[in-house]
């Protein structure tokens, strides 16, 4: 069979194992998840969003080596121990950087194609070992192909396009070319260690995932932390991008350390493979040779040696891992199960919005997408607050410390709080009939979700404000803060009781879930918008004065209390039996 | 234990409709206290709509429904909260422990603890399931989530126990136990609404059955009542079945080509 008859095979193994990795990354949920692709398209593509996310963040990397080469060129003459040193801690977390974001994007598919599992119909279809051996390797090129080209392209073409523009007249087109070659060769090699070390955890991680039962607390803990670590990871590419632009340039001029120290920290980080060895050797060609230590130079070389042996060693293994997840022969796992032994059945019952708080914790924590409902909002306002601090916003409007950062954070608590209302809301709608038979009374199932609005938005609110701390705004803000405290849980019951309104009117009652499904988007940004006007008339009254919030928050408290009673009236019955 | 309503369940010209389609079409029945009332149709007759129109979980175009004397569309919690409900897919939360789920449930439905405790521990021990008590429900094999929604189901001892193919999956121990609690719930004066594609387990638990097909009734009434109404005397409910939704040609004709088309390719 041609290899591009099993390129084409591959492209359904590939699907497979997309569906395999979604539905571990699912946990307890995968009904749900199912229920979910099947409507919603943008589901379906998530992992061709995941890849583009992934390339544009490898891509947009690219300003650290290019900055950096702008600086040697323009600082070189003035200290060439402490540029060299920059140049190439530059040039590391570049390289790092593309690692990580590999991974973290590339990781949760990867464990998909590692398990194995998506290969198993494939044996039972009339292809040879090597045949599939060989759509083993071509699945696994599918499901980063963007992010590899991405990724060996970008620095041959970002320090090319640099070096040409910061000193392509003084240096020459052999020099250029040179360059360029280098680059290539650092790009490819670091390309090919990324793959194979994505490959390794791959696997690795499959077998964390598959060989204990899938909803074992280490399973669910891996698929946290991997939600977490996008989260961070998305985060942390965003800000090192804002700080390494605004940093970068000041890190050339000023050397704090003294010649001799900054000698001897070149020559010992010259000798570490990964990362330095790569910054090191990008950095010599980049400057002038005759300048450099020659103990950097041996450094950096013997460097690069050792990481060439350990691109070898790691690729082997890679190579190896890669041909065995496609085999027959192949350890599969088996759940270690444990034999319990179960001597105390006893039900211990508790008050029905108590029961409705333990459900939404067990599938909150349980699911990756919904644990997301207790990281976004804190994090939110924190990246903003950290973006602020930078000094972008200072001006202070009206008498009650409010500030242009101020308003751009509220912004936040408004998204914060219409992604809780629908998330909250939605953990209701996961088709679970046995919810649907009970005698509910959707005010116990409301009543339930406030304790969210209460605390998250808040303690959000006050670590974005630690943030502040050393900056002028930060009185004004937390004493703003204080006299806001009420504001933040109205807002997110406000959101809350209107995204109900919308989408869960019926004849006799409200429904907590998501009924009326027409027209949702517009109901979503309907409701988006009702939310930003109340907080749009909240730092209204900020603007005017103290009174004018505490008499705002008064007015707004007895509105919703009338409202959520309204809606969601005292059940008043009293069951008799037959039996 | 006394009988307070002479009907359960009345359901009179119910009509409901999904876009274009009609689920249901003028369907009328009653069930009465102490009976196994049998919901017999094809896939997509309009079964599973009718029964979520009883629990108040979609709401009719038309028609009158009466659950105990109340309308579920006006007072869902009164009705929802003297019914136990098995639907045919066991949706029931994955990420919980059945012992998670059952105090979930007993506290939702306000259960006295001392007793249901016993009930369930009886429930476990007849299913053969109390090894799988603090297992995530997720990891269970589709029987044992079946047996864990029969249980919540019967746990508050429902007047009426409304069940979607409750025997899907169970092995046969515990088929014939679940059969033997539907026997023992009626006898006590409960009734039970069954809607099953298995004619052998209609024919076997049921004391009168509907047949309905594409939303409307077609036919019901006891069995022999049944067969009277399908010209074949004596015959089992499978034949009867046939007959009353125009199926029984159709058949004749599909075995007909399959043969045909099968004894072409011999080996």
């Amino acid at each position: 069979m041609k290899n591009s008859e099993l390129y084409k095979v591959s492209k359904r193994v590939y699907k497979e194992a997309i569906l395999h990795a979604q539905l571990q990354a699912a946990g307890s949920n995968q009904q749900r998840f199912l229920e979910r692709i099947q409507k919603d398209r943008v589901a379906r593509s998530q992992n061709i969003i995941f890849k583009f996310m992934a390339a544009v963040y490898i891509a947009s990397l690219v300003f650290l080596p290019v900055i950096s080469i702008f600086q040697i060129y323009l600082n070189f003459g003035s200290n060439p121990e402490w540029i060299t040193f920059a140049g190439s801690l530059s040039f590391s977390i570049f390289f790092i950087f593309q690692l990580v974001i590999l991974i973290v994007f590339a990781l949760m598919l990867s464990w998909g194609i590692m398990s194995g599992g998506p290969y198993e119909w494939v044996h039972t279809l009339p292809f040879n070992r090597n045949h599939i051996q060989k759509i083993g390797l071509f699945t696994f090129a599918r499901s980063i192909n963007i992010q590899l080209i991405v990724m060996s392209l970008v620095l041959p073409i970002g320090v090319t396009t640099a070096v040409s523009l910061a000193a392509g007249l003084y240096l020459g087109i052999g020099k250029i070319f040179l360059i360029s070659i280098v680059s290539i060769i650092i790009s490819v090699l670091n390309t090919i260690f990324n793959l194979a070390v994505l490959v390794i955890l791959g696997r690795k991680l499959a077998i964390v995932m598959e060989e204990y039962d899938f909803n074992s607390k280490r399973a669910n803990f891996v698929r946290i932390s991997t939600m977490v670590i996008y989260l961070i990871t998305s985060m942390l590419v965003v800000i090192t991008i804002q700080y390494g632009i605004e940093k970068l340039p000041i890190l050339f001029q000023i050397s704090p350390l003294t010649a001799g120290s900054t000698s001897i920290m070149n020559i010992v980080l010259s000798f570490i493979a990964i990362p330095f060895s790569l910054g090191y050797l990008m950095t010599i060609f980049l400057v002038d040779i005759s300048m450099i230590p020659s103990l950097v130079i041996v450094g950096s070389v013997t460097g690069f040696l050792l990481y060439i042996l350990l691109v070898y060693l790691v690729t082997k293994k890679a190579l190896k891992t890669l041909r065995n997840i496609s085999s027959p022969d192949i350890k599969r796992f088996d759940p270690k199960r444990k034999k319990t032994v179960v001597d105390d059945i006893k039900i211990k019952s508790t008050t029905p919005t108590r029961a409705y708080m333990k459900r939404d914790i067990s599938i909150i924590t349980r699911e990756t997408q919904q644990i997301m409902i207790l990281i976004m909002p804190i994090m939110i306002p924190v990246y903003a607050a950290i973006l602020g601090f930078t000094g972008a916003f200072t001006v202070v409007l009206g008498n009650t410390g409010l500030t242009d950062l101020y308003i751009v954070l509220m912004f936040f608590i408004v998204m914060n709080s219409f992604i809780l209302s629908v998330s909250l809301t939605n953990i209701e709608t996961g088709g679970e009939t046995i919810t649907a038979s009970l005698p509910i009374n959707p005010r116990e199932q409301v009543k339930a979700k406030l304790p969210y609005f209460f605390s998250i938005i808040i303690v959000a609110i006050l670590v974005a404000q630690i943030f502040l701390v050393s900056s002028p705004i930060f009185y004004p803000s937390l004493y703003l803060t204080l006299a806001f405290l009420p504001v933040f849980p109205l807002i997110g019951i406000s959101s809350l009781l209107f995204k109900i309104l919308l989408f869960g009117k019926l004849k006799n009652k409200f429904a907590v879930e998501e009924i009326r499904v027409k027209y949702k988007i517009y109901k979503y940004i309907l409701g988006f918008v009702f939310v930003a006007c109340l907080m749009a008339l909240f730092l209204y009254t900020a603007y005017v004065g103290y009174w004018a919030i505490f008499t705002a928050e008064a007015i707004v408290s007895v509105i919703v209390f009338f409202s959520f009673n309204y809606m969601f009236p005292k059940a008043k019955w009293k069951v008799k039996y037959i039996f | 234990m006394s009988v307070k309503s002479e009907v359960m369940v009345k359901v009179d010209n119910l009509v409901k409709s999904f876009g274009n389609v009609v689920a249901v079409n003028g369907l009328s029945f009653e069930v009465k206290p102490g009976e196994i009332f049998g919901l017999l149709g094809p896939n997509g007759a309009g079964k599973t709509t009718t029964v979520k129109i009883l629990l108040g979980l979609i709401e009719e175009d038309s028609g009158e429904i009466e659950v105990f004397g109340l309308d579920p569309s006006k007072e869902e919690v009164k009705v929802k909260d003297r019914i136990g409900y098995v639907s045919e897919d066991p949706l029931i939360y994955r990420s919980m422990t059945p012992r998670m789920l059952f105090n979930f449930i007993s506290s939702i439905r306000k259960l006295d603890e001392k007793e249901t405790t016993e009930k369930l521990k009886y429930y476990f021990e007849s299913f053969e399931a109390v090894e799988y008590y603090d297992k995530l429900i997720a990891t269970l094999s589709r029987g044992n989530k079946q047996k864990m929604q029969v249980i919540a189901s019967l746990l508050h001892e429902p007047d009426l126990l409304i069940a979607d193919e409750p025997l899907t999956g169970l092995d046969a121990k515990s088929a014939k136990v679940l059969k033997e609690i539907l026997e023992l719930h009626t006898e006590r004066g409960g009734s039970v609404i069954l809607s099953t594609h298995i004619l052998e387990v209609a024919e076997e638990v049921c004391d009168r059955i509907a047949i309905m097909d594409k939303g409307k009734l077609v036919a019901i009434g006891t069995l022999e009542e049944l067969s009277v109404m399908a010209n074949k005397a004596g015959a089992d409910l499978e034949d009867i079945f046939l007959k009353l939704t125009n199926q029984d040609e159709s058949i004749t004709h599909i075995v007909k080509n399959l043969r045909k088309m099968l004894g072409n390719n011999k080996k």
